[in-house]
């Protein structure tokens, strides 16, 4: 490894933890979340400011490059994000679908007790329910 | 076959864009079978659907987003299931299911005989049989049914079906998304019910347009296939996981 790519990837690395800084400040992502980019960017640190580490990995695994080695750890490390990705989405469309339908029961039951109980007198008419449209 | 009247019967009629038939079935059903209730599950229908569902004072439920057959048929065996019902019938919005057959279906329910009883086209080959290409699929996915569980069911993606209340409180825990009926006979049959057929005619879809298009239909087919392999190892697992008694080997 180079000099330069060693600078490019410690610039990588902080830029990395900066954004995700700014992500978990504003709100637009959660910790929980968070932590898997937190230890991409640490390792990536440890790497650039201690190049034995890649040297030895290079080693174990008879990798020619070492930088070969940084790319396949970082290729893991996105397949692994993005599994993770897909079981969350997986859990959240489940949790959405049990919702819609408690929603929907619950409005049938609503509109049941709306449509039996007389309306006072002098109150404004009700609002038709109006579906959301994707 | 007991009196029907005294089972506590639901009928469920999934709607999604069924304005050109909603009205006529449900009206149809009241006619002919007034003494079962039904609910009608509008799954956020873009056409007029829930304005007519509505104006005409029917019973229905209106899903706030889309959820495919099978999250909305879910939603109806869930009500089903609150609601204290002995037998929920599903039964296709769009018209192909003639409400005259419904004590056939409901009968091997009634009875006892079978958790799940399936109107099938394929046990007298009356009416309307459906294309060739849809038949020969039709026919694999029953033969990968009958390989993966040893349940002979010959109209695998009937949607008129009559559930216990047993099985009826089993679907509305598990019940697959997008093509749920295949998978549904699977996971019935490997969970320890017992599933059947029982003979009806259906006819051709009077109006509108099949969830299933031609373009679809590959996807279709290689997503039911893949999902009865993963349902077969998935909830062979469970039953592997049962709790050990004591002194059981390992």
């Amino acid at each position: 490894m180079t000099q330069q790519f060693q600078a490019f990837m410690l610039l990588g690395a902080a830029s990395l933890l900066v954004i995700i800084f700014v992500l978990l400040k504003k709100g637009l992502m959660t910790v929980k979340y968070s932590l898997l980019w937190l230890c991409l960017a640490i390792v990536l640190v440890i790497f650039a400011a201690f190049p034995y580490v890649v040297f030895v990995l290079r080693d174990l695994l008879d990798i020619e490059m070492p930088v070969n080695l940084v790319f396949l750890l970082m290729f893991c490390f996105v397949l692994f994000v993005l599994l993770s990705l897909s079981i969350a989405i997986t859990q959240l469309a489940e949790k959405c679908k049990r919702l819609t339908q408690a929603n929907a029961i619950l409005e049938h039951r609503l509109r049941q007790l709306e449509d039996a109980a007389p309306t006072p007198p002098g109150t404004a008419p009700r609002n038709p329910h109006t579906p959301h449209k994707e | 076959m007991k009196n029907l009247n005294a089972l506590k019967t639901l009928v469920l009629i999934p709607c999604y864009n069924e304005e050109e038939n909603i009205v006529r079935v449900v009206k149809r059903l009241k006619t002919v079978c007034p003494e079962v209730d039904y609910l009608v599950i509008n799954d956020c229908s873009t056409d007029d659907s829930a304005a007519l569902l509505k104006a005409g004072g029917y019973n229905y439920l209106d899903l706030p987003v889309n959820l495919g057959i099978g999250g909305g048929v879910q939603c109806g065996y869930r009500y089903a299931r609150d609601n204290g019902y002995a037998i929920t019938v599903q039964m296709d919005g769009d018209g192909q299911h003639d409400p005259a057959y419904l004590p056939e279906v409901i009968g091997p329910v009634a009875d006892g005989k079978l958790d799940m009883c399936i109107g099938s086209r394929f046990i007298t080959h009356e009416g309307f049989q459906t294309s060739f290409m849809r038949r020969v699929g039709i026919r694999f996915l029953s033969g990968m049914i009958r390989l993966l569980c040893g349940q002979q069911v010959l109209d695998v993606t009937s949607g008129f079906r009559a559930t216990s209340a047993g099985m009826t409180a089993y679907f509305a825990e598990h019940y697959a998304t997008d093509y749920p009926e295949p998978e549904a006979i699977l996971s019935a049959t490997l969970a320890g019910y017992r599933v059947g057929e029982a003979p009806v005619v259906m006819c051709e879809r009077q109006g509108g347009v099949s969830s299933i298009s031609s373009i679809k239909s590959v996807y279709y087919m290689v997503k039911v296939s893949l999902s009865l392999v993963i349902d077969r190892l998935a909830i062979h697992r469970v039953r592997a996981a049962r709790p050990r008694r004591k002194g059981e080997p390992l």
